[in-house]
């Protein structure tokens, strides 16, 4: 392989090693990098990569299997970014998905990733489960079929397959229905939004699923967005607009903060619950967006919000990011960062940790059934707290 | 160093839950849902071809007979490394292993070829047929369930598959026919972006007559009279239930059967 | 009068199992057609072997060759062929092993003989054979007749055709391998037997087997656990083995390990035959998969049709509380 084809040639000697990327912004603790949480190598933190990358790239070092896990252990929560002092630190997230998209194109890609690539180009999801199947979540709902209403409501990949996750996807339109939101879901009609796919490097298929979701929300005339997921609302935000692709877009926790303060959605019903927030990293991190939830939060009488130590830009990440939600690199330990992550919130007497995106459901969901603190610590989708306190019933 | 990849596109029906069911004519199952891609044996006899060109330089084709909607498995071949594909179009699910492989050996006769490749069998009907058939054909020597490949000097050394794990060792005098065995290699992931540059690549349709071949004239021996769905699990006990009450009853059936040992 | 041929297999520790299933098969055809049963065996030490084979057959034909000690495709299909084509039985059967695969198609073609392999059930009517087999990954059964011909080879999948004790007392005929010169473009070079892996699968009582199903490297742990829980230990089928996520030590099947452990658990194993001819002598088979029509739930005893990850971890947990 030559470096001089490598999209960030210019710049990638430059890291110097400092070793900053691994702290969080408040400089807490040397393990806010997961990867580097996880492993307690060097290779695993993002200097540690882009020096790794550089070699291979200059033909220093061989691709091989061990070379390709580093790479595709970056799950892209771009803690690295926030400390960098480098005036390109802002990229380097995106250097490390450049050297992934290296080894995409030659194929050369973990298994696990390959199969989540695959199903995605075969079946629209990850997962590798039957388009037909995508829609099923919407039974018992009365949630419709999008058809030109005011907002369209895209839940992803992981909100329409995963068992847990489904339950979210529910009751946030349950809880956009009670506060008489128009909207409607895409159904069977909904493909995979591609954030992942992007951070995993693989860019031509990015860019197809990308083009043929803003063609089709074209056609069908839609304007504004809500997205159960914080990676959907990162991609139809940041990256849509490449393709052409503009619209008016939303993270759920935004719409309920208007909908509170504009006195649509009623949350007066209250809950009694200390709970604490995981910052998600495409709301928070990638998105700036740190405020809404809590305000959501605290709108509801009788919560009580405890912050981790670790919060907003100084979050640590659950790990699934970049696909790992489903490749599980960092797992396999009690340094999984997800289950660091529940000790941490476990550690804040909270009674539940309040979530924000899917991924981070599903990732908490097992950390706290591997810490055996499934029975003290509920993780609960700020969607699902809200439900409760306005007092959405399914049964 | 020419290699000749015989290869086919195949309906998934290894994960598919509840969804295969008998078309109306009784003599297929309908797509539906399905999903159509390479057929598994296949794609590790292509990475082999391709890892072979790679190390030993020459030119891989990748041939076929079947319909138009198999375009999409040879474009994915070319997208893997092969440098050229040929279809013969011909609808193959009409025809038996032994037409099938007449075909085949008309169109790789005019081919060059020192390797020809196929994937040990399919997923679909399991013959496992046509590769040694087109070697019969051909004149040409043949190993069926190969497991390692390394070519020097005008020869194939191969380990065959048997039974228990045992390897049985052979080396062919080039041309061979060698068919593949699953885990001989790791396929290469198939990026969007090589899918879109293979479509400058040859993909080049013929018919039956072009190889001086027609249908009347190849009858098949062996006729499919009809097909049945298997019964679901017709032997297990199914233990119903959500994940928590069928694994806390399954829990119980194994300490009832003394598997389970206290302390 | 009908003749059914059966060629007989044989490795180092003896005939192949698949070449009694396939004498019974025959055996069973050749009484109902009123026609006769001939086994040809070929090798090293085929005087020692033919006797068995004459409690099956009505005539042996032992060609000796000392050369081949074990069955081999090429010099089968020499020294069949002629004998095929002078004899003219209707029905020549083969086990479809890895020999059978190797030896059938192309002795079928130089014969221009139809040919119907992987077969499931086999029956002769009126001269006109025909034969059942498994597709779409055992999700469907597919029944074919063979043309009416001279001669028709049909291979048996392993497992399928139960061996019933032979009551013949056969005669046995030896003669000597008919080719002089050695085959040259397909050179038998030796065997590779299968490593010894650190934990030896066929002597755990209980089994912990994971399949596609498992989906990565990483969640066999889950697997791990349940074995822990259970005193059993880990195993495998082929896809497992193929993705590299455990070594080929690990795999059950016909081209791995026999198992016959007291619990066998199969999980996300969607039982394709290969993987449950390997299982068979197990006293009880518990299968987890999602997929109700996974072919794993025609052996088992128990099924649980779930998602495995969620299925497994908790009746791990079950099982540790249970033992107190």
């Amino acid at each position: 392989m030559v470096l001089a084809d490598y999209k960030y040639k210019d710049i990638i000697h430059r890291c110097f090693r400092c070793g900053y990327c691994k702290f969080p912004t408040d400089w807490m603790d040397v393990n806010n990098c997961p990867a580097y949480a996880r492993f307690r190598m060097e290779s695993y933190s993002c200097g540690g990569r882009l020096w790794l990358i550089r070699a291979w790239l200059d033909g220093k070092i061989d691709w091989t299997d061990h070379l390709a896990q580093i790479v595709f252990s970056c799950v892209a929560c771009k803690n690295c970014a926030e400390k960098c002092p480098l005036n390109f630190s802002d990229n380097i997230v995106d250097m490390i998905t450049a050297a992934k998209s290296e080894m995409v194109e030659r194929g050369s890609i973990p298994s696990a990733v390959k199969n989540f690539l695959e199903n995605i180009q075969r079946q629209g999801n990850p997962y590798g489960d039957a388009r037909i199947k995508r829609g099923e979540w919407v039974e018992g709902t009365g949630i419709k079929q999008y058809e030109g209403q005011e907002f369209l409501y895209y839940v992803g990949c992981v909100g329409s397959y995963d068992t847990r996750a489904k339950e979210t996807a529910k009751t946030l339109g349950e809880v956009l229905l009670k506060a008489g939101v128009s909207f409607g879901v895409l159904g069977n009609e909904e493909n995979c939004d591609g954030n992942e796919v992007n951070k995993l490097g693989e860019e031509s298929l990015f860019q197809m699923l990308a083009e043929e979701n803003i063609q089709k929300f074209k056609d069908l005339g839609v304007r504004k967005i809500v997205t159960l997921s914080p990676h959907s609302y990162n991609a139809i935000k940041n990256d849509y607009p490449k393709f052409d692709g503009s619209f008016e877009v939303f993270h759920y926790t935004q719409l309920f903060q208007d909908l509170i303060k504009g006195g649509r959605l009623n949350v007066s019903g209250g809950l009694n619950a200390r709970v604490t927030y995981h910052d998600p990293c495409f709301l928070g991190r990638w998105n700036k967006e740190y405020d809404a939830p809590r305000e959501v939060l605290n709108a509801i009488p009788g919560i009580e919000l405890a912050e981790m130590e670790r919060n907003r830009e100084a979050t640590l990440c659950c790990g699934g990011g970049g696909g790992n939600f489903y490749t599980d690199f960092l797992g396999g330990s009690e340094t999984n960062p997800a289950r660091i992550r529940i000790r941490e919130a476990y550690a804040t007497g909270a009674s539940a940790v309040a979530v924000a995106c899917p991924n981070c459901m599903t990732m908490l969901e097992d950390a706290v059934k591997a810490e055996g603190l499934e029975e003290k610590l509920k993780i609960r989708d700020i969607s699902e707290i809200v439900g409760e306190a306005c007092l959405v019933k399914r049964d | 160093m020419d290699i000749v990849v015989a290869i086919k596109q195949v309906l998934d029906t290894s994960e598919a839950v509840d969804v295969v069911e008998i078309d109306a004519s009784g003599k297929d199952i309908k797509k539906g849902a399905l999903i159509s891609r390479i057929n598994d044996w296949d794609e590790y006899a292509l990475e082999e071809a391709v890892q072979l060109k790679q190390k030993l330089g020459g030119t891989v084709t990748a041939v076929t007979v079947g319909p138009g909607e198999w375009d999409d498995t040879l474009r994915r071949a070319l997208a893997m490394g092969a440098d050229r594909a040929i279809r013969i179009d011909e609808d193959a699910a009409a025809m038996d292993s032994c037409v099938v492989a007449r075909v085949l050996t008309a169109l790789i006769s005019r081919l060059s070829y020192d390797l020809i490749m196929f994937g040990a069998q399919s997923e679909d009907l399991g013959s496992g047929q046509l590769g040694p058939m087109v070697a019969e054909m051909l004149g040409i020597p043949h190993a069926t369930l190969v497991v390692s490949l390394q070519v020097q000097e005008g020869e194939a050394r191969v380990s065959r598959e048997l039974e228990g794990g045992v390897l049985e060792l052979y080396t062919l005098k080039l041309p061979a026919l060698l068919t593949i065995q699953t885990g001989i290699n790791r396929p290469r992931y198939v990026s969007f972006a090589s899918i879109k540059k293979a479509r400058d690549k040859e993909l080049k349709v013929m018919s039956l007559g072009e190889l001086g071949l027609s249908r009347e004239a190849l009858t098949p021996m062996v006729k499919l009279e009809k097909l049945e769905l298997t019964p679901a699990g017709k032997r297990a006990e199914l233990i119903s239930g959500s994940a928590e009450e069928a694994a806390a009853n399954l829990a119980t059936i194994l300490k009832n059967s003394g598997v389970i040992l206290s302390g | 009068m009908a003749e059914i041929l059966v060629v007989a297999e044989h490795r180092k520790q003896g005939l192949a199992d698949i070449s009694l299933e396939m004498l019974t098969k025959g055996r069973q055809l050749a009484d109902r057609a009123s026609g006769e049963l001939l086994a040809v065996l070929i090798g090293k030490d085929v005087s020692r072997y033919a006797p068995q084979l004459a409690q099956w057959a009505d005539k042996v034909l032992a060609v000796k060759n000392d050369k081949l000690e074990q069955s081999l495709a090429e010099p089968y299909q020499k020294t069949l062929s002629p004998i095929i084509k002078e004899r003219k039985p209707k029905l020549v059967l083969i086990g479809h092993s890895s020999f059978g695969m190797d030896l059938a198609p192309a002795l079928a073609v130089e014969l221009g003989a139809p040919l119907a392999t992987d077969c499931t059930n086999i029956a002769m009517k009126n001269g006109v054979v025909t034969v059942t087999r498994s597709i779409y990954n055992g999700k469907v059964n597919a029944v074919y007749s063979l043309a009416p011909s001279e001669t028709v080879i049909v291979t048996g999948r392993p497992g399928e055709f139960p061996v019933e004790e032979g009551q013949q007392r056969g005669s046995v005929e030896e003669i000597d391998y008919p080719l002089e010169e050695e085959i040259d473009y397909k050179r038998l070079e030796g065997y590779i037997e299968p490593e010894v892996s650190e934990v030896d699968i066929t002597q755990a009582e209980v089994l912990v087997s994971v399949g596609r199903g498992i989906k990565d490297k990483g969640n066999i742990e889950i697997a791990e656990e349940l074995a822990r829980a259970l005193g059993g230990v880990v195993a495998c089928s082929r896809p497992v083995v193929d993705y590299g996520w455990l070594p080929s030590g690990y795999q059950v099947g016909l081209s791995g390990k026999t198992v016959k452990p007291k619990l066998y658990l199969a999980i996300g194993i969607s039982g394709a035959f290969q993987h449950m001819v390997g299982i068979r002598g197990s006293k009880m088979i518990i299968a987890i998969n999602k997929d109700v029509k996974a072919p794993i739930f025609t052996v088992a005893d128990y099924g649980i049709v779930d998602d495995i990850f969620k299925v497994v971890p908790i009746l791990t947990q079950k099982i540790n509380e249970l033992k107190g």
